[in-house]
């Protein structure tokens, strides 16, 4: 189905040449593909309702809006991954029928999504060419390998195709996905929130390469609900919000304040405070220690990073933040303060007490909650209902008697519903029909309820705001405001620096298991943190 | 939707019943007259349901902790088997009703309990799976009451693979003296609502449902999850322990190499089909009970083969099954 690609590859030119088509200046060129008036509906939501956009060559095309406005619902119609309900896709004027990804290949559509797929123990030039090998049987070995060079060389994506994926930090993998489009020969380069857990020097080399891609002709689609990326780059700037196209504009004419309510559709004042991220008051020099972790580390195992020195302390009406790229050992953090994976070497003390050996329940009682990563699989209780599933873990304290109160739980699940806005019907609803916005303001209730119960409490979040529309991020924060607010204090472990930056008094940096670096709040330098998290800080 | 479902079953019931040249209405009549029509009829149905719902309730406890106990049959078997023991080997006491009744239950409950226990323990402290563990169980026990019955126990008068008789003290009082229905039926239901209260109004209870929806989410919320799921599936083992008990002290008082037709597995069904609700499992017992009675009555009368209610079974469950994931289709919506 691929032609050779040594022999025939000539991406670029073919690009040159579909411009000259498409006629020289900027103003008067025409669409590359026009997306018209498309509706998609998922069950009793309705994704996209009449959006419409129109893609230009060598132009990098913004798409903003909070989660779940529909932009990348409508990008996954561009890529063949949804059908649409309605609506159509125009090349040159003409209908082109998009059904499936071989199609949108076709016109040379290609997506980067959020999550990589990426073959770990394959090369970089392996995973560029998988499934694109061309020739019958024999893979070309050295034809393809020479191919990639030189379309990495070509395109200036500086990455060591002879690496494995695996060994790669976050921001390389990435490139080795927009290589790997390259080769496809995309003209059109979507790509679904690129920037989210990059450090800041990741980002910058990440947005120069697609302006060097636009450069070259391609056409590229960025989605993102970062203001500062997309005023950054962004050659036009389109605004979704409740599936449908707010704003489309020439970058030039958008503000951040002007993007923010195109975004929310609130007024000017709603709208700007829900950016605003107001940094807690900074705890007391004398506040007592809650949490203290001393030189502790752990075993690693075939899917566990081994943790090494892990060292840091949070006070009372504290938020200390912990910044790594992905996969630095976060996840093998929070499982060891609360309680999953046993401690090697080291000491962990919470309010004083020595925890280092005691088992999840005692830590728990004690006051340490955990904010799981993975809200579906770790917080709720699918098959019970919302009630059954917030006083998960307060009921030893609620019930302690052998007895289940059922209106005890009741009111709980009442409480969820009113003061913490999930949105249910009512508490007795299973909790898996649940939204992942939802879900997490559950949990964060079940969190919050635990403090009010505990003297010290300690919050450790694992990105919890991971996913999230605007809105929800909010909250999530608001509620960790709040248990700081009320003495306690909060671990937080985000991927997303900024969410770190915007919240934390102080921040611990992790590499590979191990806490190498410590910044004081509020001034952060966001590139000697990102320094840091890529380990090549002193 | 249910109403179709067992219509369609039935529709394809009556046709092999047809093609098997038998008149399905004489078939039905008669499967029907001596299941519920007849006093004798209602209470072999009440004895069939009464280990059914046993099986069940101890199915559905494993499932609440999400786990799959399948070695029910064993369970009966070995509670069996103590049950006789202790009935044989107390004979001579000469102890009075009041008090071997209880004995004989006991025990059968705890041989089950203890059975099941090699199955959980092994899980706990190795991981193996319960589900190959109590499989393979079940035959340590079917061949551990072929022994019996051949070898030291065996009853040489009946000239079959049973056991010398329990004594009278030991039999389970009656409920239906016409028809031989015993009390077992009433401690069954009362288990299954002992069951119901356990599980949805106790902390104990909440705390197995919460390990059976997400171990992961029960373990950060610092519940024990191993010892839960010991602890439930140990009750189950001694339910069916019960059962075995049961069948010993009320129905055959002897030991058999036939004392379960399977009970284990249809007990399986009953409790997918009432979706391990200890309440549900009572009507749904009681619906196979009915099947079970009937298919045999049509063995004896009409020569009809006993499998073929098996075949019924499989299809309720399967057309049911099939209702249900296309329900689940239709509902699946998000807030």
């Amino acid at each position: 189905m691929f032609p050779d690609p040594a022999r025939d590859y000539q991406c670029p030119d073919q690009l040159r040449c579909e411009l000259k088509f498409g006629g020289g200046s900027p103003i008067t060129k025409q669409p590359l593909v026009r997306l018209v008036n498309v509706w998609k509906r998922f069950g009793s939501i309705q994704a996209l309702a009449g959006a419409s956009l129109d893609v230009y060559p060598g132009e990098i095309h913004v798409v903003l809006g909070e989660n779940g406005a529909g932009k990348t619902s409508l990008m996954c119609v561009l890529a063949g991954l949804y059908r649409p309900d309605q609506g159509e896709v125009l090349v040159n004027g003409q209908q082109f029928a998009v059904r499936t990804p071989a199609d949108a290949l076709k016109l040379g559509v290609t997506m980067v999504h959020q999550h990589f797929e990426l073959v770990d123990n394959l090369s970089v030039w392996e995973n560029v060419v998988l499934g694109a090998e061309g020739g019958r049987f024999a893979l070309t070995r050295r034809r393809c390998h020479q191919a990639v060079r030189q379309l990495a060389s070509e395109h200036g994506v500086e990455v060591d195709i002879d690496a494995r994926v695996r060994d790669l930090p976050v921001g390389l993998q990435q490139k080795v996905e927009i290589l790997k489009m390259l080769y496809r020969r995309a003209r059109i380069l979507i790509l679904d929130e690129p920037t989210t857990f990059l450090t800041p020097q990741e980002v910058d080399t990440l947005l120069v390469t697609l302006q060097r891609l636009a450069a070259s002709g391609l056409a590229i689609l960025l989605v993102t609900h970062k203001l500062r990326d997309a005023l950054r780059v962004g050659d036009r700037l389109t605004v979704m919000r409740g599936g449908r196209v707010v704003a489309s504009l020439p970058a030039a004419g958008g503000t951040e304040e002007l993007l923010v309510q195109w975004m929310m559709g609130e007024p000017p004042a709603a709208a700007t405070k829900l950016l605003e991220t107001a940094r807690p008051a900074p705890p007391a020099p004398d506040a007592p220690v809650l949490l203290e972790v001393e030189e502790t580390s752990t075993v690693g195992t075939h899917n566990r990073l081994r943790l090494q020195g892990i060292s840091f302390r949070l006070r009372a009406g504290e938020i200390v933040g912990v910044a790594g790229v992905a996969g630095s050992g976060q996840r093998e953090l929070a499982e060891l303060l609360v309680g999953l994976l046993p401690v090697a070497a080291g000491r962990i003390r919470l309010s004083g007490v020595d925890i280092t050996k005691l088992p999840i329940r005692d830590r728990l009682d004690r006051g340490l909650v955990l904010v799981p990563e993975d809200r579906v699989r770790d917080g709720i209780l699918p098959g019970m209902t919302l009630a059954e599933t917030v006083v998960l873990g307060l009921h030893r304290h609620l019930f302690p008697n052998v007895w289940y109160d059922f209106a005890r739980a009741m009111q709980l699940g009442r409480n969820a519903i009113e003061q913490h806005a999930v949105r249910a019907p009512h508490p007795l609803i299973p909790s898996t029909y649940l939204s992942g916005g939802n879900i997490q303001k559950l949990i964060l209730a079940r969190a919050v309820e635990t403090c009010r119960i505990r003297a010290e409490p300690v919050v450790v979040a694992l990105n919890p705001s991971r996913g999230l529309d605007v809105r929800a991020v909010q909250h999530v924060h608001q509620q960790l405001r709040s248990v700081v607010g009320r003495g306690g204090a909060v671990l937080l472990v985000s991927e997303d620096l900024d969410e770190l930056i915007g919240l934390c008094h102080h921040i611990v940096v992790l590499h590979r298991g191990q806490t190498v670096a410590e910044f004081d709040g509020p001034g952060y330098d966001r590139y000697s943190i990102g320094e840091a998290m890529l380990g090549s800080a002193a | 939707m249910y109403v179709a479902a067992l219509a369609a079953a039935l529709a394809i019931n009556t046709l092999v019943i047809a093609i098997l040249r038998h008149d399905p209405w004489v078939a039905y009549k008669t499967a029907l007259n001596d299941s519920l029509g007849s006093i004798g009829g209602f209470a072999q149905t009440l004895n069939r349901m009464t280990p059914l719902l046993l099986v069940a309730i101890t199915f559905s406890l494993s499932r609440q902790v999400g786990l799959a106990n399948i070695g029910m049959d064993g369970q009966i078997y070995v509670g069996g088997v103590l049950a006789t023991g202790i009935g044989l080997s107390l004979a001579p006491a000469g102890l009075p009703a009041w008090q071997m009744v209880p004995l004989v239950l006991a025990g059968g409950a705890m041989a089950g309990a203890a059975f099941v226990l090699i199955a959980g323990v092994l899980r706990a402290a190795w991981g193996v799976s319960e589900i190959f563990t109590t499989v393979m169980l079940n035959f340590v026990a079917a061949y551990l009451v072929e022994f019996l019955c051949t070898g030291p126990w065996n009853d040489p008068t009946a000239g079959e693979a049973i056991t010398y008789p329990i004594p009278r003290t030991a039999a389970l009082p009656m409920l239906i003296t016409r028809g031989g229905a015993h009390t077992g039926v009433l401690l069954a239901c009362a288990v299954a609502v002992l069951t119901w209260g356990l599980l949805y109004r106790t902390v104990p209870g909440y705390e197995m449902r919460a390990v059976g929806a997400n171990a992961r989410a029960a373990l950060i919320a610092g519940i024990g999850v191993t010892r839960v799921q010991l602890i439930a599936l140990t009750l189950g083992g001694g339910l069916s322990g019960l059962a075995g008990a049961i069948e010993v002290a009320g129905v055959h008082e002897r030991l058999l190499v036939g004392l379960t037709p399977g009970y284990g597995f249809m007990g399986i069904l009953v409790a997918v089909l009432a979706r391990y609700h200890p309440l549900v499992l009572i009507p749904v017992s009681f619906a196979f009970a009915v099947l079970v009675a009937g298919s045999d009555s049509l063995q004896r009368t009409v020569g009809f083969p006993a499998s073929a209610v098996f075949l019924v079974q499989a299809l309720v469950v399967i057309v049911i099954m099939v209702v249900e994931a296309l329900r689940a289709r239709r509902e699946r919506y998000v807030i």
